[in-house]
């Protein structure tokens, strides 16, 4: 229960009421709360990219997900310094950024001056749009002692582009399948009460994924989770009416990667986590 | 923003797919003849750097050559950092293959 105390002075409660009035100017909406402030690794490419896709410059997204905080990798040029802060233009090999490093404390002013034209660096920071010109406010400027760090940055930024875009993918494919089902009306029903978080698990593109998150769906239903000895495999070859070989092939495959486990013999299996 | 200066990832195969543009490799420097430089790319092959700091060349140091690809196997450098000997040229290469296939769209 929220307590007036610790808003005390704040407008949002200027009425007298625990709860921000709807017509009040709120400068904190509940979706970002509730929103985690992500850092991801990106190019300069990538950002361009997003820019040139979205009408609202104010928000810009990077594979679905909304660019909170980045980690860039690049050359500095263009070094200039003014009274409290530092700016360059960073080059990445992709493209080219202009950031500006605020240095008011003296652990700033220290690591600034290590900033010069032609070093490696890596930089945290956040977007700002200026008079429509892309500007980048940067919390962490470090110039790059070991030169690996280039390398792993890279691929760490297509590391989390995949993994940004098999979520998209994967919901898509669900909807898919669900569309499409070969089964009874039944069976469409209980597919279709599971969540899609399922499928952003798999690490493999085609049929067979749909095949696993078919088999996988069949030990996450309740009546199947309150079985101690879990689903026998006739029982599951009787539910799907799918090639026995597929199911097999998916079965080894769920169990090697840990979403299932046999029990009292090689033929019953259950859900492995209740996640 | 300046986008007309994006220097792609190559190794010396990757090279050749892109005479006279802006490309960054690394290679392994071998020997100094007399304003190139003649090193190993990360695919294992020779590679020849024109022009460049002689000073950031140091014999078996690894370094990253950013400039115009010039010839099959030849890059005429504008900037040269010296990434030192402890480098890892596969991890390196690896990079080249992933920016230059699949996921290009990232890169240039």
């Amino acid at each position: 229960m929220m307590v007036a105390d610790q808003f005390a002075g704040a407008p949002l409660f200027a009425g007298g009421a625990f709860m921000p009035s709807q017509s009040t100017e709120s400068t904190i909406s509940p979706s970002k709360i509730r929103t985690p402030q992500t850092l991801i690794p990106v190019t300069v490419k990538q950002i361009i990219e997003a820019y040139r896709s979205i009408e609202d410059k104010s928000a810009i997204v990077v594979d679905g997900v909304e660019l909170a905080n980045m980690r860039l990798v690049g050359l500095v040029m263009n070094r200039t310094e003014r009274a409290t802060e530092v700016s360059f233009t960073l080059d990445d090999g992709t493209g080219r950024i202009d950031i500006t490093r605020w240095a008011n404390e003296s652990t700033d002013t220290a690591e600034v001056a290590l900033i010069r034209n032609g070093i490696y660096v890596m930089v945290h920071g956040h977007l700002r749009g200026f008079q429509g010109k892309r500007h980048a406010i940067a919390f962490s400027v470090q110039s790059l002692t070991d030169f690996n760090d280039i390398v792993l940055h890279f691929v760490e930024c297509v590391h989390v582009h995949l993994g940004h875009n098999r979520l998209k993918g994967g919901i898509a494919r669900m909807e898919m399948v669900n569309m499409n089902s070969p089964f009874p009306n039944g069976m469409r029903e209980q597919l279709a009460a599971f969540p899609s978080q399922v499928v952003a698990h798999s690490i493999m593109d085609g049929p067979a994924v749909e095949i696993y998150n078919l088999v996988l769906r069949m030990f996450q239903e309740p009546a199947i989770l309150a079985l101690e000895q879990g689903l026998h495999v006739e029982e599951l070859f009787r539910r799907l009416s799918l090639p026995k070989n597929q199911i097999m092939d998916a079965l080894n495959y769920l169990a090697d990667v840990g979403h299932i486990y046999s029990t009292v013999d090689e033929y019953h299996f259950k859900f492995a986590n209740n996640c | 923003m300046d986008t007309s200066s994006p220097a792609v990832f190559v190794n010396a195969e990757l090279l050749k797919m892109h005479m006279g543009k802006r490309v960054r490799a690394v290679v392994q420097v071998a020997r100094n003849e007399g304003g190139s430089i003649v090193g190993q790319s990360t695919d294992g092959q020779q590679l020849t750097v024109k022009g460049g700091d002689p000073q950031s060349f140091t014999l078996f140091h690894y370094v990253e050559v950013i400039g115009i690809a010039d010839g099959n196997h030849s890059i005429r450098a504008e900037i040269c950092t010296d990434f030192g000997e402890l480098f890892d040229a596969a991890s390196y290469n690896g990079l080249c293959q992933l920016a230059n296939g699949k996921y290009k769209n990232l890169f240039i």
